[in-house]
């Protein structure tokens, strides 16, 4: 009717982004280590790092998701695969079930590698439970790349599920537009480079890795372009957009951990280090660990921020979920109740 | 015969910011009022910049029981579900409070029950109709329009600011109201297609 109000929200803030970042990074590094063993070489080590890791990551991001739920109990109905057919429009309850099967097809992926590794066979407990269940070690053997796939489509499942989530709030420009998954995919899979090839140059450090190594950084350096373009078109769509996404904007644009941190040191410096890796070279590992770490920091700090800067815009200022300015709460102190 | 479909009109010409609505409500539904949490809430707001032309403004809102809610598409366990009279509900045994639905919803019309306030409802309206957390909302008081009676906001308002019918009754009050386009729903832009429609108070027609 007349004036908008334009807030951001604080409902999903840190622990969202947390469970967006680790479940993209999870997801990106299985689909990578998987197809890397299927399609480039066989490399066990690198599907136990990727997969485990991302197992960790999986379940640590959605325990955090998990603390914060209202009733932990009532989650047994998105972890029911059946909920897909009585709530098919959400995203939570596709991307629970994504998560679900990628942890446990990864996980069955990776069964056999560990029974044949003496260091998991020695770790007291799951030494045990490895032995127990070596007939399904040696079933994934059997059909090792369908298993292979299953994770990887799963996995991509989850990968474009932590976008779509934001996507589906119609309110606010800045998340209802199909940039978001976009950027998110984009950023999930440099991560996960970026988590890999820390992997490979710090924990695995084997020189036949060398072309694997230099396919991954090129790759990288592709998606750190193709994320700088998307959040370019961010910027225009923000700042010349509808009011809800000005708003964003000038959360955005005006922030040193927005510009400095994520653009800066997630996404420029760290493309200029593996671009002069893959034009020169550089004489040792360091610079490509640290952009990687840089670019894993930069992973989170996006998620962070397009949270904090989701605007919604409404016909009055919320009540509910941002407490009311302090003159309402005036009024509101007069009222009684009891 | 075909399914009701429930709309509110609220009329900001005639609301004189009592509250009594937001008083009805709270007792009805128990709602979490300690920690200023509301299912029906109005604002109190000044419009206009000049001095002799401010005007003071009552402005109830609550949940707009959206013909598309946007809380309902993402609602993961199926908590939250819409009856074929057009009514949202949402099943707190269902609901696991992720809050995707508050963060759809454009009108701000969802608040957290966390088990504390259930303890501490309990003290605070003696005994307590729910046993399970969940992210709340207006239920357009289903269980008094099941009866044939009307909303707890719409039976108190003293300014009569407040009306509720089906629209899909051509000879309802509410229907002709909203047929004329004098009363118009909120952001109508984004789609949700809300059934709350309000009766501005700044028209000029001379
Ligand atoms: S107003 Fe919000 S909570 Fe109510 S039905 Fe619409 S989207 Fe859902
Ligand atoms: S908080 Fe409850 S009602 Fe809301 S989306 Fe989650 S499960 Fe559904």
């Amino acid at each position: 009717m007349e004036d908008m109000f334009y807030q951001p929200q604080i409902i999903w803030t840190w622990w969202i982004a947390t469970y967006l970042f680790l479940g993209g990074l999870g997801a990106a590094a299985v689909i990578i280590s998987c197809a890397s063993n299927i399609y480039i070489k066989e490399h066990k080590e690198l599907v136990l790092w990727g997969n485990l890791s991302a197992f960790a990551m999986l379940s640590i991001g959605s325990l955090v998701l998990f603390i914060h739920l209202l009733d932990h109990i009532a989650v047994i109905h998105v972890l029911n695969p059946l909920g897909l057919l009585t709530s098919p429009e959400s995203w939570i309850m596709w991307g629970t079930q994504f998560i679900l099967w990628m942890m446990i097809s990864s996980m069955i992926y990776t069964l056999p590698y560990m029974q044949e590794s003496t260091f998991w066979r020695k770790i007291p407990i799951i030494g045990m439970i490895l032995g127990k269940f070596g007939w399904l070690g040696r079933l994934s053997l059997k059909f090792h790349k369908l298993i292979g796939w299953l994770a990887i489509i799963t996995a991509a499942g989850t990968v474009l599920y932590t976008g779509l989530l934001l996507q589906s709030f119609p309110s606010v420009a800045l998340w209802n537009n199909p940039s978001v998954p976009l950027l998110f995919t984009a950023s999930a899979f440099s991560t996960a480079l970026a988590f890999l090839l820390i992997v490979l140059y710090v924990f695995i450090n084997r020189e036949e890795d060398h072309a694997l190594r230099t396919f991954y950084e090129r790759t990288d350096v592709i998606l750190i372009a193709v994320e700088l373009l998307i959040v370019f078109l961010f910027f225009q769509y923000t700042t010349y957009g509808q009011e809800s996404a000005r708003a964003s904007a000038a959360i955005l644009w005006d922030d040193m951990g927005w510009l400095v941190g994520f653009i800066g040191f997630g996404l420029i410096v760290p493309f200029l280090i593996e671009f002069r890796g893959v034009t020169k070279g550089w004489n040792n590992a360091v610079p490509i660990v640290l952009a990687a770490i840089m670019v894993l920091c930069g992973g989170y700090l996006l998620r962070h921020y397009f949270l904090l800067a989701g605007v919604y815009e409404r016909p009055y200022p919320a009540v509910n979920i941002i407490h009311h300015s302090e003159a309402e709460q005036v009024k509101l102190d007069d009222l009684t109740l009891s | 015969m075909a399914n009701k479909h429930y709309a509110m009109v609220i009329d900001l010409n005639t609301c004189v910011g009592c509250n009594a609505c937001m008083a009805a409500c709270a007792i009805e539904n128990q709602t979490p009022v300690w920690k200023n949490e509301w299912r029906t809430y109005v604002h109190d707001t000044e419009i206009g910049d000049r001095d002799d032309q401010v005007r003071r403004r009552f402005f109830p809102r609550l949940c707009n029981h959206c013909d598309n809610p946007a809380c309902m598409t993402v609602c993961p366990t199926g908590a939250t579900h819409k009856l074929d009279n057009g009514i949202v509900l949402v099943n707190d045994e269902r609901c696991m409070g992720c809050r995707a639905c508050a963060m759809a919803c454009p009108y701000d019309a969802r608040y957290d029950v966390t088990y504390a306030d259930i303890e501490e409802g309990t003290n605070f309206y003696g005994s307590l109709q729910r046993k399970h957390p969940s992210v709340d909302k207006c239920s357009f008081c289903a269980h008094l329009v099941a009866k044939g009676e009307k909303p707890a906001c719409v039976k108190t308002c003293v300014g009569s600011a407040r009306l509720f019918g089906d629209l899909n009754n051509p000879n309802d009050e509410v229907a002709k109201i909203v047929a004329s386009g004098v009363a118009k729903s909120l952001l109508p832009h984004v789609g949700t297609r809300g059934n709350v429609y309000y009766i501005s108070d700044l028209e000029r027609t001379s």
